[in-house]
């Protein structure tokens, strides 16, 4: 396998992912968002953004906190300190097998 | 690609001034420092009143901005959080920015009493001074945030500072001027864009977050 293919074949698919790297990229500004406004960026479905929010989670690139805003039950997703890291990874390596 | 990340990104800050809040915040700020400088010049000089005025700036600056910043948060979350969703930013944290940041704000600070006193004719001058020192904060916030508003509120900053320094309203009563002029298009662009926010934004039915 060539260099270049490698450097594409080793893209981080959690992050890849055109949904999770909008969210990536939307956490990664944000210390942490709830799921309304994570969902008006994105433009996902509930259903669909659940879906991803867990993926982050399940790779540990992201930290998912429940709470109460009264009796309705709020989520609040932010990144971890890995997912930070690999979604910098992600978009160096992305900006490096562009410019190549 | 990378574009797109930045939009991304920049889309993301630019949903905190969407609502105008801060710059109805902000324009109060101004509206308030408009008020204490006319004091300042307004006051009978026998009055012990702009000597206290004078020394207590920086509490003053401090306090506002406190209460400002309390008020901010409460309306984002009456106003903002229940239509837009809640969002917090992270903290620029680089330690060379925040002392390039430090040491322009200390030069230019230091500059002015400098400025006034070596060349007497800066004092007429200080209105347009002060305007493109706040033209310049709305441009780099401008740039920042992607909000055009900003850019809007530097050229106003800038010309109304040379407006009324070119009208002869110099020296602190044109600073004061110039404070409340600039206070009073910022709660107006804020309104402004408060109204369009509210028209386009319903507040979410309150349902538990996920299916």
């Amino acid at each position: 396998m060539s260099p270049d293919l490698r450097g594409l074949a080793d893209l981080d698919r959690v992050i890849h992912e055109p949904a999770r790297l909008v969210i990536a990229t939307i956490l990664s500004v944000a210390e942490s968002a709830d799921f309304l406004f994570l969902q008006r960026e994105t433009g996902l479905t509930k259903g669909n953004l659940s879906f991803h929010l867990t993926k982050l989670e399940e790779a540990g690139y992201a930290a998912i906190e429940k709470t109460y805003k009264g009796k309705i039950p709020l989520t609040l997703a932010r990144l971890t300190p890995a997912g930070l890291k690999a979604y910098k990874d992600y978009r160096a390596s992305v900006k490096t097998l562009f410019e190549k | 690609m990378n574009d797109e990340f930045k939009a991304i990104e920049r889309r993301t800050v630019r949903s905190f001034y969407d609502d105008g809040l801060f710059e109805i915040a902000l324009g109060a700020i101004f509206l308030l420092l408009g008020v204490y400088f006319f004091g300042e010049i307004a006051l009978p000089e026998t009055s012990s009143l702009p000597m206290f005025l004078s020394s207590a700036f920086f509490f003053v600056i401090v306090f506002a901005g406190l209460l400002i910043n309390k008020i901010l948060r409460f309306l984002k979350q009456r106003i903002t959080y229940p239509r837009a969703g809640y969002v917090s930013f992270r903290k620029e944290r680089s330690p060379k920015r925040r002392l390039t940041a430090g040491v322009i704000g200390a030069v230019t600070g230091a500059s002015i009493p400098v400025l006034m006193q070596f060349i007497p004719s800066f004092r007429d001058m200080l209105p347009a001074f002060n305007g493109f020192l706040l033209g310049i904060v709305f441009l780099l916030l401008a740039s920042k945030s992607g909000v055009a508003r900003y850019f809007v509120l530097a050229c106003i900053s800038a010309f109304a500072g040379i407006a009324l320094a070119a009208a002869g309203i110099g020296d602190i009563r044109g600073v004061s001027l110039h404070c409340a002029l600039l206070g009073a298009a910022m709660v107006l662009s804020g309104l402004a864009a408060l109204i369009v926010f509210l028209r386009r934004n319903k507040r979410a039915a309150e349902v538990p977050d996920e299916p």
